[in-house]
């Protein structure tokens, strides 16, 4: 197994994890994570790409690096979300639907127009 | 290329502008500043699109003068340029909406606006896979913090949106580097002339497929639409059901019918077909049974988007332009249509203070120009002729009809047909309920009214002109 | 593009929007407007009926009126003005004048007027644009618009009976409406979509499509015999009565239900012609069906009490008679089918309309009721038996010319059967109907008096804007058939018509 196929799999099974904790939880902060990881799995394959050929391949080191500017600015917004959310999920009063409380008015004030 | 580009940069630049601007510009001169910028986009977009039409062929450029392959290509083409005139017209049109009717939006929508717009005209020009996927983020990000404009009862599914925004752009970087790793380019039309069907390559594509059948709310990866749909505020709704769940589905076209090799294509293209029956029957049973008219209209979407799917999944399978031309007239119908039935839906619940579908008892009497609007869009999603949606459905029907093996596909669209129909007509036969009137608590606005009008009316007018944007589109191609 | 211009191809344009146009602006006119709402009415239909007029001496000078614009590939808008054309909106003309007013007489003091005068308006648009559609593609165009504007008219009054009335309206209408767009587009695929052509266009693709040509034949009926009430698409029909009178009588008279009917005929002399038809052996299941429709909707009306419904089943019959002459592909049995078209309209609106009567001035619903009606109403009775007496096919009114030429049609291409299901029918018919005209000249006025009594002090004996259309229907349903011999009568006309669909 050579060096590239090493972190080729490493890349994959870090993402696949990601992936599963993604999957199996429903903690919005655990899911976030699950997100990075698999961020990091995919960064890692890339890099890994890169070293396919000598000198390595500058395309794939400049797209990590963007890669990474997104991620952490995707991350930082997810956080600020995620905070917000949970802050408010306690207070939600359940005020009744305006339809609902129609719906029981009688059938008494019928269109004017109701000749047969 | 050159109003392409300034099509493109004009929004970019205002949302530099709004956003550094911040709190010194009004919020009534901020929505006035984003208008104008649509507008200009829009006469950009339009010369752009005479400029392609006179060429009758795409328009590469090549990013800072690199060569090809090093370089990052933008790409006019008839297509991309008819989008750009269509992003740009819907951005003008729920601009003004608003703007200037009575749903009030925050100052923060303007600068998203601008963004959001910036980066959908990016995204039809965009020729290059990488390129594509910061234009996805982009329009993701944006997206869900415009959903999140709606308050805090939005936060929570404005934040599953965006795990699982990030989830799909995950997937399709992957599949880039994988395509990147195998053939050492990012272009579409370098790509184009090398790919074969390996392993890698089919990983790749698969990914990719993923995650982009995620962010465009594709059956069976919908679940998170119409929530998220439900929720933004009126404007915001009508934004991303009308043009940003489009995106995605352009990428994907551009990779199946670009990038991936035939047989591959024409391997996958059934099963993208088929999911796209299913869509259209079974977003339509969603859309039929939800209480709440926004979810319905949300839904809605998920089965319309089934048609563009089975456009796309059959675009690949028989390979055949006309269904090129199907894919893109339902996506402009339909984004036509949608705009009018979420502003609709908007300007009657407020006006009748009622989420729920029941509560439009009496419409056509108290809100009639909305329940007017919504009849009509509702008319293209059906596809009557002579609107939009016909159009679409006609020439999606064509080649399916010309031999008797594909007869099976026409009863999909048949099905999908009457789906519609039942839960568009669920909508307007509760609107013409006298015995039981839901009276409105404010008057209705005029302006929003008849601003929800207008698209249904484009397009039904889309009949007009629909031989020359058939011949548009199927004549430059791609 | 020159063509564009001329007053011939502008004419069919200009029929349409001369109801089209009254029809958007009294969506605009303010509920109170009474005045200004038939000024707009009668502006629209006294143009209609000048520009018919036009047309109709143009016709018979040679004249063609063909607009044409671009919409599908190979599949342009085209409105035709032919004759067979306008024998369908010489009658629909005619009888939305009647309609107008009576509706007018009929709605007094009730709201949501604008709403369906315009509706009402935008269907004659619809109808007549389904009667000059010079291909295919336009008249399927047509005929969901038609769909779309009766629906508000069908729930008009809003009650939870009128809303499902309208939904089973819609869930039929819809769903033939798609069958026909499969049926149209299924042909489209295979011969495309050229102008209606007397005789057909479809028979150089006999050899080679077949079964294509098939389906797309059934498809199409199928989506058809929706409006055209074949049996077993028929259950819509009888449940639309609970719309106001002159809607009912819109519906069965002209827009909805001829439509169908005119739909088949088109498809079978226009779109396949009766040699292909013929050869593909499409004619005699339809004939089947036509004839399983005349009988079993008659012995259906025999068995109710709600007048309306009783006329509903009726009206289900007598179309089919069109049906059953298309079917029985000769000429003589196709001016039966043409001239049946407009006789069972002059009929029927009347009977529609009298029923109506009686409903308004005495709150009479059901055939029990209708004893001694003759005394109290002679006007009204005497229009109803003319119009029962017609679908029965006593001479001379019109119904029994119809008659009498589906049944020499059909001794002509050697189907002797139908002349006696024809006189089956016909037993039928007045077992349903002489019982209504022996009551309500010869049965005693309930002792009691009448259970309410609307216009007792009225110079007649009720609102006259609900008696003169009543009349003025009776009065041509008469005449047409009287005058049958004359060339301007409907069947002169027909045979005109004919004698250039079997020239070929």
């Amino acid at each position: 197994m050579t060096g590239l196929q090493l972190y080729l799999i490493l890349g994959a099974a870090v993402f696949l994890l990601g992936l599963h904790a993604l999957l199996m939880t429903t903690d919005s902060i655990r899911r976030l994570i699950a997100v990075n990881l698999m961020g990091a799995g995919i960064f890692l394959i890339m890099v890994a790409l890169a070293g396919r050929i000598s000198p390595p391949d500058p395309v794939l080191h400049a797209l990590v690096v963007t890669g990474l500017v997104v991620a952490i600015s995707a991350t930082a917004f997810a956080l600020r979300l995620i905070t917000a959310a949970a802050r408010i999920d306690s207070g939600q009063s359940a005020i009744p639907d305006k339809a609902s409380r129609l719906a029981s008015k009688t059938l008494s004030d019928v269109a004017e127009d109701s000749r047969p | 290329m050159t109003y392409a580009l300034v099509s493109l940069s004009i929004p970019l630049l205002s949302a530099l502008v709004l956003m550094l601007a911040g709190a010194r510009l009004s919020k009534r001169n901020a929505g006035i500043m984003a208008i104008l910028t649509s507008l200009l986009s829009l006469v950009a977009a339009w010369f752009c699109l005479l400029d392609v039409a006179a060429a009758n062929q795409s328009i590469l450029l090549n990013l800072g003068g690199w060569e090809n392959g090093l370089a990052i290509r933008l790409r006019l083409s008839p297509l991309s340029s008819l989008l750009l005139l269509f992003a740009a017209f819907m951005h003008v049109l729920i601009g003004i909406y608003a703007g200037f009717s009575r749903q009030s939006v925050s100052r923060d929508f303007w600068t998203l606006s601008c963004v959001l717009h910036g980066s959908l005209a990016a995204l039809w020009l965009s020729a290059d896979l990488f390129n594509l996927y910061i234009t996805l983020e982009l329009l993701g990000l944006t997206a869900v913090a415009m959903v999140a404009l709606a308050g805090k009862k939005a936060y929570k599914p404005a934040s599953n949106y965006l795990i699982l925004s990030l989830v799909a752009s995950l997937f399709y970087l992957l599949g880039v580097a994988l395509v990147y790793g195998r053939y050492g380019s990012l272009d579409v039309v370098l790509l184009g002339l090398q790919t074969q069907s390996d392993t890698t390559t089919r990983i790749a594509l698969l990914v990719m497929t993923a995650g982009l059948m995620l962010k465009a709310a594709l059956w069976p990866l919908h679940l998170w639409l119409p929530a998220a749909h439900a929720n933004a505020p009126t404007a915001v709704s009508a934004l991303l059901s009308g043009l940003v769940v489009k995106g995605p589905i352009f990428i994907l076209w551009l990779l199946w019918s670009e990038v991936a090799p035939v047989d591959l294509a024409q391997q996958i293209g059934p099963v993208l077909a088929v999911a796209g029956m299913i869509a259209l029957v079974a977003g339509g049973l969603s859309a039929m049974r939800s209480p709440y008219l926004k979810t319905l209209v949300a839904y809605s979407t998920v089965a319309q988007l089934g048609y563009a799917m089975m456009a796309l999944g059959l675009l690949m399978t028989w390979q055949l332009p006309q269904m090129h031309v199907a894919l893109w007239l339902f996506v402009i119908a339909h984004g036509l249509a949608k705009a009018t039935l979420f502003l609709a839906a908007g300007e009657m619940q407020t006006t009748l203070g009622t989420k729920r579908v029941s509560g439009l008892r009496g419409a056509t009497q108290t809100v009639p120009v909305a329940m007017f609007a919504f009849a009509v869009a509702g008319g293209s999603l059906i596809g009557l002729p002579p609107s939009g949606g016909f159009l679409a459905k006609w020439v999606l029907l064509e080649p399916m009809l010309s031999s008797p093996q594909n007869w099976p596909w026409a009863f999909g669209v048949l099905l999908g047909t009457l789906v519609s129909a039942a839960y568009i007509f669920r909508v307007v036969a509760i609107s013409f309920d006298r015995a039981r009137i839901n009276p409105p608590d404010v008057r209705p606005d005029r302006l929003g009214h008849w601003l929800a009008l207008l698209p249904a009316l484009m397009v039904w007018g889309m009949a007009l002109i629909g031989e020359w944007l058939i011949e548009f589109l199927s004549g430059g191609g791609v | 593009m020159s063509t564009l211009f001329t007053w011939t191809s502008l004419l069919p344009v200009l029929i349409i929007l001369s109801s089209l146009i009254p029809g958007l602006l009294i969506f605009a006119t303010p509920e109170h407007a009474r005045t200004r709402r038939t000024l707009l009415n009668m502006t629209g239909i006294v143009i209609k009926l000048i520009l018919v007029a036009l047309m109709l001496a143009g016709v018979s000078q040679g004249l063609t009126f063909r607009f044409e614009i671009p919409f599908l590939p190979s599949a342009p808008l085209v409105l035709h003005g032919d004759a067979l054309s306008l024998q369908f909106i010489a009658l629909s003309s005619i009888l939305w004048l009647a309609t107008t007013i009576y509706a007018i007489g009929y709605l007094e003091g009730s709201p949501l007027r604008s709403r369906f005068f315009g509706y009402f308006s935008l269907c004659v648009s619809a109808t007549v644009g389904l009667a000059l559609a010079g291909n295919l593609v336009t008249f399927l165009l047509f005929y969901e618009l038609l769909t779309l504007s009766t629906f508000p008219l069908v729930v008009h009054r809003g009650t939870p009976a009128a809303l499902k009335a309208g939904r089973v309206y819609l869930a039929y209408t819809l769903g033939g409406g798609t069958l026909l767009m499969m049926g149209v587009a299924l042909l489209h695929s295979l011969v495309t979509t050229p102008d209606f052509t007397a005789g057909g266009y479809v028979l150089a693709q006999i050899e080679d499509s077949s079964l294509g040509l098939q389906i797309a034949f059934i498809l199409m009926i199928a989506g058809l015999g929706v409006k055209a009430a074949l049996v077993p698409l028929h259950s819509w029909l009888p449940q639309a009565m609970v719309a106001p009178a002159p809607v009912s009588a819109l519906l069965h008279a002209v827009a909805v239900v001829k439509a169908g009917a005119f739909g088949i005929i088109r498809v079978v002399y226009d779109v396949y012609g009766v040699e292909a038809s013929t050869l593909l052996a499409l004619t005699q299941p339809l004939l089947w069906l036509a004839a399983v429709t005349m009988i079993y909707a008659s012995i259906r009306a025999l068995q109710q009490q709600d007048i309306k419904r009783r006329l509903a089943f009726s009206t289900v019959s007598q179309v089919s008679y069109i049906t059953l002459g298309v079917a029985l592909a000769g000429p003589i049995a196709a001016v039966g089918a043409i001239v049946h078209l407009v006789h069972q309209g002059l009929m029927k609106v009347t009977l529609f309309f009298c029923a109506g009567n009686f409903a308004e001035t005495l709150g009479i619903h059901k055939v029990q009721e209708m004893d001694g009606l003759g005394q109290r109403m002679p006007w009204t009775m005497a229009a109803f038996s003319v119009g029962a007496l017609g679908m029965i096919g006593v001479p001379p009114v019109a119904g029994f010319i119809s008659k009498i030429y589906l049944g020499m049609g059909a001794l002509e291409v050697g189907q002797p059967w139908v002349v006696l299901l024809l006189a089956g029918s016909a037993l039928l018919n007045a077992a349903y109907f002489l019982p209504l005209l022996y009551r309500g000249w010869f049965g005693k006025p309930p002792a009691d008096g009448w259970q309410k009594d609307n216009f007792k002090n009225h110079r007649f004996e009720t609102h006259w804007m609900l008696l003169m259309p009543a009349l003025f229907t009776a009065l041509l349903s008469l005449l047409v058939g009287i005058f049958a011999g004359s060339i301007l009568s409907p069947l002169g006309w027909s045979e005109f018509i004919v004698s250039r669909e079997f020239a070929q």
